[in-house]
């Protein structure tokens, strides 16, 4: 009986130290927690300033004057039932391979918009988290995704990547 | 029971290692973390935000613990409570279809998958070995 005491006691003075411990590395993080923050997105603006929000509309007007490309975040899969047309495939479950050469070789102010499925699919982000780490200065976030793009029954495509 | 010393040696050595190091790439990148979290879309952004500041201490804390054989059986018990939470975690997340990075190593993780769970019951397995191991006689 002792010997459980013993272990849950220890076992409540690790978790006390982990909860303090955390709370102390992370001080600033956590006042800018209890000041209301954090509570929709994780993505910290100030550490991504080429990354931008976007809503549907804005991206719509972006890909009918055609000189910015679109990247796709979903899987292949998803990519070939339909997808915005002309974007490209670029699946984030994918994200430990590099870039492909063509990608690397644009010139890092070509305009670029991301999106994933929509709803708080967040592979997008992280897709233009990304590419951001790679120098691109100006990267869009389709936020709707792509159920908003087809509800706004814009136009779409289908098909596998094209290589 | 195992009763090999070294082989018991080695176990905490290993686990409370993999532990300390999973936790400080945790650390380092906190939002990251808690972005992980949030992709499981099991708990909500509140929630997945304490526990990216917490758990990898809580790694860390029981790994040095462990590795450095203070409060063995506490520690072996807190990383194979971890180790079961996670493997569970993972199978849902497969059976859901979910596709998401497994967290479990900051940015060097991978999806999150039957590899994640094979690991996971490597460690178990070595967490198990320590938690029942016999006590040292006095």
């Amino acid at each position: 009986m002792s010997e459980t005491r013993k272990i849950i006691r220890q076992a409540l003075v690790i978790g006390v130290l982990g909860v303090l411990l955390g709370a102390a590395v992370h001080l600033p993080l956590v006042k800018r927690f209890a000041r209301g923050e954090f509570r929709e997105t994780f993505f910290f603006q100030a550490d991504y300033p080429g990354v931008v929000l976007i809503t549907i509309q804005e991206a719509e007007d972006l890909w009918a004057a055609g000189e910015t490309i679109f990247f796709d975040a979903r899987g292949a899969g998803l990519y070939g039932e339909g997808h915005v047309p002309r974007a490209r495939n670029l699946p984030e479950a994918e994200s430990r391979q590099k870039f492909p050469a063509d990608i690397l070789e644009l010139p890092r102010k070509r305009a670029l918009v991301v999106y994933c499925e929509g709803g708080d699919c967040q592979s997008s982000l992280l897709l233009a988290k990304r590419l951001h780490d790679e120098g691109f200065k100006d990267i869009r976030v389709m936020t709707g995704g792509w159920e908003e793009w087809i509800k706004a029954g814009l136009p779409t495509e289908t098909g596998d990547a094209e290589k | 029971m195992l009763k090999n010393k070294t082989l018991l040696l080695v176990f905490r050595l290993t686990l409370g290692g993999l532990f300390v190091y999973a936790g400080i790439f945790k650390v380092l990148d906190p939002l990251d973390f808690a972005q992980n979290i949030r992709n499981y879309r099991l708990v909500g952004q509140s929630l997945s935000f304490i526990a990216a500041v917490v758990l990898p201490w809580l790694e860390i804390l029981a790994g040095l613990a462990l590795a450095a054989g203070i409060w063995k059986r506490v520690s072996a018990l807190i990383i194979s409570g971890l180790l079961v939470f996670f493997i569970l975690l993972t199978l849902v997340t497969i059976l859901r279809g979910l596709d998401v990075d497994c967290g479990c190593f900051g940015a060097l993780s991978r999806k999150s998958g039957l590899g994640v769970i094979f690991e996971d019951t490597g460690m178990l397995f070595m967490g198990l070995c320590l938690l029942f191991a016999p006590a040292k006689r006095p």
